[in-house]
């Protein structure tokens, strides 16, 4: 009894308590298909929990074998090289379409859709904070601010916010104009009021406070 | 199944049997769940205290200063974001005694729907108590707040032993993953209000925003002006908090409250603002913007609150005008 096996039972049992990390999975997986004795131990450990669990035990049969077979006689499963290679272009192809649509559908979030020309007024007023005039936020060297990724550029000063927004999705094109500097006061304005009245209704004393984000604040103090 | 039943009637016989021959043991040391609730939202309100706390969303980090001060029937709050722009915001209320919807729901009594129904805040929540442990530097209780069904989020909150304030609250979702997280970080609770210094800053609250929401009276409910809006379908447990009627911009609101978990309805008749269907949210906060055709005036009608977007779906879908303009918003029996 090596101290290998051991712990390979280690894991096993690990498994059945659904606590098994990543690797010991591998591990189980690898070692299962070669050593028999440890595929019955793992069919015992089944039965032991089903018996447990009430479920009525199943009979032992082991389609395994039978199973292998049948997949090895498959003609499709005997491939050419050529067969190998374009069978993997086409995973990668559409890995990439998958890809595209994840850019296009960030992209689609993220534009201020109907509102031509009204960018600038909408960084405008992510920029309206005097007070805060000094060296954009330092970062460690290596490290890029993750938050809110939006860069805008108004008048040559280009800084990102340090704050967060909210992500506002739009559910479907409207024939209307409209503009997103109003869309997101009207959004701060809810969310504002919502936090104060949540202040005094969800018992978390002060705690809705903090949920409020800056150009809220500046709308507590009017 | 014979077997598991009868195993399952000696637990419940060997508890028995625990609890009368300790009963006093076990019951005296540990308050129950209920008890904790009901002690933190008088806290909350009720006492003098001073501290700093995190906020902690989408991995953003923010830290807030706050003081809160009873004095002569009245309450002040003081709070001030330590990150960024500089932010304070000053609020006070007339009457500490006020009692509110989410107050009395947390504090064990039930809300009265109508004469047939109550909503009570154990009906929809489950409450665990997971030990003890220590937050800003003091010895708290554990408490597991799970949600009985999908239309709120559990909680796990650690709440001051010998206070009751609220030093930890993680906002958890049906998976189990943290939404937000608030914690205090260094708190002192029960100064004279003369040391947190509201008296410097007497002049800003003559012009800080009062308090307008409404108190329970004698029939434990709440009395609203009359709204023509109405929900035909509200998440169980939700009864009504406060309602605003429509202010100068013509935007009429409603908050909702289960004694945790809170959503605002805004309504905005206002034709000049044209805004488009969305979705929106900033942590756990969602916002569900829908577009109401009524008898050819277009409406906004938001929703706005912690809860499941679905959720907020729902409800948003299920505002609608009344046909006579004298019913309430009461959910509908």
């Amino acid at each position: 009894m090596s101290d290998h096996k051991e712990r390979l039972e280690q894991s096993l049992s690990a498994l059945m308590d659904g606590e098994a990390t990543d690797i010991e999975m591998h591990r189980l997986l690898k070692e299962v298909s070669e050593d028999s004795e440890l595929r019955a131990k793992w069919k015992r450990y089944h039965m032991v929990s089903a018996a447990i669990k009430g479920d009525a035990a199943t009979a032992t049969i082991d389609y395994s074998a039978a199973i292998a077979a049948a997949i090895d006689e498959e003609p499709t499963h005997r491939q050419s090289g050529l067969a190998v290679f374009a069978g993997s272009a086409g995973r990668f192809a559409i890995a990439a379409s998958v890809a595209l649509v994840a850019v296009f559908g960030v992209q689609q979030l993220n534009s201020p859709l109907d509102s031509v020309g009204e960018t600038s007024e909408f960084a405008g007023v992510e920029q309206v904070d005097e007070e805060n005039t000094g060296p954009a936020i330092q970062f460690p060297s290596g490290f890029q601010p993750i938050i809110n990724a939006r860069t805008v550029s108004a008048g040559g000063n280009n800084k990102s916010s340090q704050y967060v927004t909210p992500v506002i999705e739009v559910r479907q094109q409207v024939n209307r104009k409209y503009s997103e500097a109003e869309l997101r006061a009207y959004m701060n304005d809810v969310m504002a009021k919502h936090s104060n009245h949540a202040a005094l209704n969800s018992n978390q004393g002060m705690l809705p406070f903090a949920r409020l984000n800056e150009t809220e604040a500046a709308a507590q103090k009017e | 199944m014979v077997l598991s039943r009868l195993f399952a009637s000696i637990k419940v016989a060997a508890l028995v049997a625990a609890f009368l021959l300790h009963g006093p043991l076990f019951a005296a040391p540990m308050e129950s769940a209920h008890d904790l609730m009901s002690k933190m939202a008088k806290a909350s309100r009720e006492l003098n205290y001073q501290g700093l706390f995190t906020y902690e969303f989408r991995g953003n980090l923010t830290s807030v200063k706050v003081a809160h001060g009873v004095d002569d029937g009245q309450t002040y709050e003081r709070i001030h974001h330590m990150d960024g722009v500089q932010r304070n915001v000053l609020r006070r209320t007339d009457n500490v005694d006020c009692l509110r919807t989410g107050d009395m729901l947390l504090r064990g009594s039930a809300y009265k729907i109508n004469d047939q129904s109550y909503a009570r805040l154990e009906d929809f929540y489950e409450f665990h108590i997971k030990g003890q442990g220590r937050i800003a530097n003091r010895q708290v209780v554990m408490v597991h707040v799970l949600p009985k069904d999908k239309h709120r989020y559990g909680y796990v909150v650690a709440i001051d032993k010998q206070s009751g304030l609220l030093l930890q609250s993680v906002l958890m979702s049906h998976s189990g993953k943290p939404l937000e997280r608030f914690q205090f970080v260094d708190i002192t609770i029960g100064m004279p209000f003369a040391e947190l210094g509201f008296d410097l800053d007497a002049s800003d609250f003559s012009s800080a925003v009062l308090d307008q929401s409404n108190c329970i009276d004698d029939n434990r409910q709440i009395t609203t002006s009359a709204s023509n809006w109405s929900a035909q379908w509200l998440p169980p447990g939700f009864v009504i908090a406060s309602h605003q009627i429509a202010d100068s911009n013509g935007q009429e609101s409603i908050m909702f409250t289960d004694g945790l978990a809170v959503f605002s309805v805004f309504i905005d008749s206002d034709p000049g603002r044209s805004l488009p269907a969305i979705d929106a949210n900033l942590g756990a906060t969602v916002a569900v913007l829908t577009k109401a055709d009524i008898n050819n005036q277009e409406y906004a009608i938001c929703v706005v609150g912690e809860i499941p977007r679905a959720t907020a779906n729902q409800i948003a879908s299920a505002i609608s005008l009344s046909p006579t303009s004298s019913s309430s918003i009461s959910p509908l029996p």
